[in-house]
C-alpha cells in the first residue's frame, strides 16, 4: 500500500506528469516516476490516481495496456493489443498456427483463446498492420491494429476477465476524470456568463442541469470505489458502465450550459465531449453492458451480492 | 465490539430468534400492525443488547461505531421483519436529541424510543411551509409556566402514534426567516394538541396534521438554545438522508430480488434490469462511504442531498420496473402480494417529495456543492 505522506508526493508528480505531456511524452513521464512500480505495489492507488487525472487533463497514455499485461503476469512495459472497439474478448484469433489479430494500442502481447487457455503470443517482431486512428477523437491517438502473424513465440496467461475488469474500472476513472473537468468548465462559464443581467448561474434550469452532473460523477465514484472492494469481473462491469452513462450526462447537461462558446474549438469542452465517445465504448459500452448484466440477472434471476458495510 | 463480530453474531441471534421476531400479520400489514412489529422487534432487540450498539452510553447505548446500527437496520430490512420507514425514524431523531437535548432529559427520554416503548415525530412542515422551511409560522411565545405554541403542522409521519414531537416553532419576530426558528420537544398528550391523519395515495394514514392549540411546553424541553431551531433542524436533515438510506438500500434490493423471482418470462426487458441493478449498486456504495463518514467522526452536511437523489431515483426505478414486471399484480391484482407491490409503487411516487424534494436536494447541491452562490 502506498502510504499518506507517500501519496501525497504520487499525485502530485503524477498530477503534473499528464498536466505536462501527452503520448508518448506522457509514456516516458509516467516511466520517470517510477508509475509501474507503483502499480506493483499498489494496483488500486496508481490506476485510480492516474487514469482519473490522465482523463481530467484529456492526456493519453499506453498505461491502459501496462494494466492488462501486469493483471496477466506479462512484462507490463511491453503492454498488451486491446480488444477492438466496444469489445472484451481477446484480439487474436487462432486459426491453427495462424494468429488472426483485430486491436486497439501498440503493444508486444496479442491475447488469443484456445478454448480452454489463453495464450499471448509476442508480436513485437510482427509485421501487423497499424492505422493511426483519427476518429471522432484524433487526440487520444488511438491506434487500430490488425494482421496476421505465424511462428510468434506464446507464453500461456491466466485471467482474462480479471485483466477486463481492471481495464475497466481504469476507463471507468479515466471517464470520472473528464466529466469532472467539464463540470469544471461549465460551472465558471455559468458564473461568468452574464444573460438578463445576472449570471446564467442564477437560473434554475441552469443550476439543476449543474447538480445532476455532479450526482451522476459521484454515483460513478462510488461505484468505481465499490467495484474495488467486490473486486468482482461483474462489479468492474456495473462500475464501467454507470461511469459511462455518467460522463454522457455530464457531457450533454455542460455542453447545453456551456452553449454556443461549448460547440466551438476555440473552446476546451469539445474533446472532453469527443473522448467520451470514444472511452465509453472500450472494453464494452454502458448500454452493451447494462444488457449484458441484465441479460444475465434475467437468467440466473438472482441479483449481486451485496457489498457489505 | 467490531463491525465483523457484531454481523457475526447478531445474523446468528437473527436465525435463533426468527419465530419471535416474526410478525403476525402476513403481508405488508396494516399500518397499526406495522407499529405494533415495529415495538416489537424494538424491544426485544433491545432487551437482547443489540439496539444499544453504536448509540453513547449516556443515553443508555453500549458505546461503538454507528456502523453498528447500520448494520442492524440493514439486517432487520433485509430479513423483512420491520418496515425501513419507521424503522429509521429512530436515526433521524434519537441524533438531535443527544446532540441538543439537556443530558438528563436526552438520558430519559431516548432508551424508551430505542426500546420501542415510545414512537416520536418530527414537526417541521406545515401548510404554507413545505419546501421553504425557514417561512414556517407555527408560533411559540414565552408564557410564564413555559412556552406556549399555537399553529399547525402538516406532514407529520405517525402523530397519532406518538407520544412525543421534535417540533420546529416561530420564536422571533414573523420576518426573522431561519433566525427566529426554535426547535421544542413536545409531550403529544398535552391538553390543545389535536392529531388529524390523512389517507395518502398508497392507502396507509402515514402522514398527519396536527393542531397546536395554546400548547403549555416547559422551558427545559428547549433542543439548544432559542433562536437555534434552524441549527437543530439543519443538522437533523443529513441523519434523514444517511443511515435510514442505507437501510432502505436493503429493502430495495429485497424487493428488487422478490421481482426477479416472481416476475413471469419475458415480461422484464434486459436493459431495464441491467440499468436498475446498476443503480442499486451504485447508490448502496455511495450510502455504505456516507455511513464510513459517519463512522469516522466526520460531520456530515449538503453532500447527503447526493445520497437523497440517488436513493429518489432508486427507489422508483426499482418500482416502475415492477410496475412492468407485475403489471398484471399492480393494476388488477387484489391478493396481498399484489397489494404490496401496488402499494410500494404508489409510496416510490412520494421519494422525490419526501424529506426535502428532488428540486430542494437540486438547490442544495448547486449552492452548497457547486458554489452557484445565490440563485437571484
Amino acid at each position: 500500500m502506498i502510504e499518506d505522506a507517500a501519496l501525497e508526493l504520487f499525485e502530485r508528480s503524477i498530477g503534473h506528469a499528464v498536466e505536462s505531456h501527452t503520448g508518448e511524452a506522457l509514456d516516458a513521464a509516467l516511466d520517470e516516476v517510477g508509475w509501474l512500480d507503483a502499480l506493483e505495489a499498489d494496483q488500486r492507488t496508481a490506476v485510480s490516481v492516474l487514469f482519473e487525472r490522465q482523463g481530467a487533463a484529456n492526456a493519453t497514455s499506453s498505461a491502459l495496456g501496462w494494466v492488462l499485461a501486469r493483471s496477466l503476469g506479462l512484462d507490463s512495459r511491453g503492454g498488451v493489443v486491446l480488444p477492438a472497439l466496444g469489445r472484451w474478448d481477446p484480439p487474436g484469433d487462432l486459426d491453427g498456427t495462424r494468429l488472426r489479430v483485430h486491436g486497439l494500442g501498440r503493444g508486444r502481447w496479442v491475447v488469443a483463446s484456445t478454448g480452454e487457455k489463453d495464450l499471448a503470443f509476442d508480436v513485437s517482431t510482427a509485421a501487423l498492420d497499424l492505422r493511426p486512428v483519427r476518429g471522432v477523437d484524433p487526440w487520444l491517438g488511438l491506434v487500430e491494429v490488425t494482421g496476421e502473424v505465424a511462428g510468434a513465440e506464446t507464453q500461456p496467461v491466466m485471467g482474462w476477465d480479471a485483466a477486463v475488469a481492471v481495464g475497466r474500472l481504469a476507463v471507468g476513472h479515466e471517464l470520472v476524470g473528464g466529466s469532472r473537468t467539464m463540470l469544471t468548465l461549465a460551472r465558471e462559464h455559468a458564473l461568468e456568463r452574464i444573460q438578463f443581467g445576472r449570471p446564467i448561474a442564477t437560473f434554475q434550469a441552469v443550476r439543476h442541469r449543474l447538480a445532476e452532473t455532479l450526482v451522476a460523477i459521484e454515483a460513478a465514484q462510488a461505484a468505481l470505489d465499490g467495484a474495488w472492494l467486490d473486486r468482482s469481473p461483474q462489479a468492474a462491469a456495473m462500475a464501467k458502465a454507470v461511469a459511462g452513462r455518467s460522463a454522457r450526462t455530464a457531457a450533454r447537461h455542460c455542453q447545453q450550459v456551456l452553449a454556443g462558446i461549448g460547440f466551438t474549438t476555440e473552446h476546451p469542452l469539445h474533446r472532453y465531449v469527443r473522448r467520451v465517445l470514444v472511452l465509453d465504448q472500450l472494453l464494452g459500452s454502458s448500454n452493451v453492458l447494462t444488457k449484458q448484466l441484465g441479460t444475465e440477472l434475467l437468467r440466473t434471476r438472482q441479483l449481486p451480492p451485496l457489498l457489505p458495510l | 465490539m467490531e463491525l465483523d463480530e457484531f454481523r457475526t453474531s447478531l445474523d446468528t441471534w437473527l436465525d435463533e430468534h426468527a419465530d419471535d421476531l416474526a410478525p403476525e400479520h402476513h403481508g405488508l400489514g396494516t399500518l397499526d400492525q406495522q407499529m405494533a412489529q415495529l415495538a416489537k422487534v424494538k424491544r426485544l432487540t433491545f432487551e437482547a443488547g443489540w439496539m444499544r450498539w453504536g448509540w453513547p452510553e449516556r443515553v443508555g447505548g453500549l458505546g461503538g461505531t454507528p456502523l453498528l446500527r447500520a448494520y442492524l437496520g440493514e439486517a432487520l430490512t433485509a430479513r423483512d421483519v420491520v418496515e425501513p420507514g419507521i424503522y429509521s425514524m429512530t436515526e433521524v431523531l434519537a441524533p438531535t436529541m443527544i446532540d441538543f437535548a439537556a443530558p438528563e432529559l436526552a438520558a430519559t427520554m431516548v432508551p424508551r424510543l430505542l426500546r420501542g416503548d415510545e414512537m416520536w415525530c418530527q414537526g417541521f412542515s406545515e401548510p404554507g411551509t413545505g419546501s421553504n422551511l425557514a417561512s414556517l409560522s407555527c408560533r411559540a411565545a414565552r408564557g410564564d409556566d413555559g412556552w406556549r405554541v399555537t399553529g399547525q403542522k402538516v406532514w407529520t409521519s405517525l402523530a397519532q402514534y406518538a407520544q412525543r414531537c421534535v417540533l420546529l416553532t416561530r420564536t422571533g419576530s414573523l420576518d426573522s426567516a431561519h433566525r427566529g426558528i426554535t426547535a421544542l420537544f413536545v409531550d403529544m398528550d398535552s391538553p390543545g394538541i389535536t392529531v388529524r391523519p390523512i389517507e395518502t395515495m398508497h392507502g396507509a394514514e402515514e402522514f398527519c396534521e396536527v393542531f397546536f392549540d395554546d400548547v403549555v411546553v416547559p422551558f427545559e424541553r428547549t433542543l439548544g438554545e432559542e433562536g437555534q431551531g434552524w441549527l437543530v433542524a439543519m443538522n437533523l436533515l443529513p441523519y434523514e438522508r444517511s443511515t435510514s438510506l442505507w437501510h432502505r438500500a436493503a429493502y430495495l434490493h429485497r424487493r428488487l430480488q422478490q421481482l426477479l423471482d416472481a416476475a413471469p418470462e419475458d415480461a422484464l426487458d434486459a436493459a431495464g434490469v441491467g440499468e436498475v441493478a446498476q443503480l442499486l449498486y451504485a447508490f448502496r456504495a455511495r450510502s455504505r462511504s456516507t455511513q464510513h463518514r459517519l463512522a469516522s467522526g466526520e460531520r456530515l452536511g449538503p453532500e447527503t442531498s447526493i445520497d437523497k437523489v440517488l436513493l429518489a431515483t432508486t427507489e422508483q426505478a426499482v418500482f416502475d420496473l415492477a410496475a412492468d414486471g407485475l403489471a398484471a399484480e399492480v393494476a388488477i391484482g387484489d391478493d396481498e402480494a399484489s397489494h404490496r407491490w401496488r402499494t410500494e409503487f404508489l409510496y416510490s411516487r412520494a421519494a422525490t417529495i419526501y424529506g426535502g424534494s428532488a428540486e430542494i436536494q437540486r438547490n442544495i447541491i448547486a449552492r452548497r456543492l457547486l458554489d452557484l452562490g445565490s440563485d437571484r
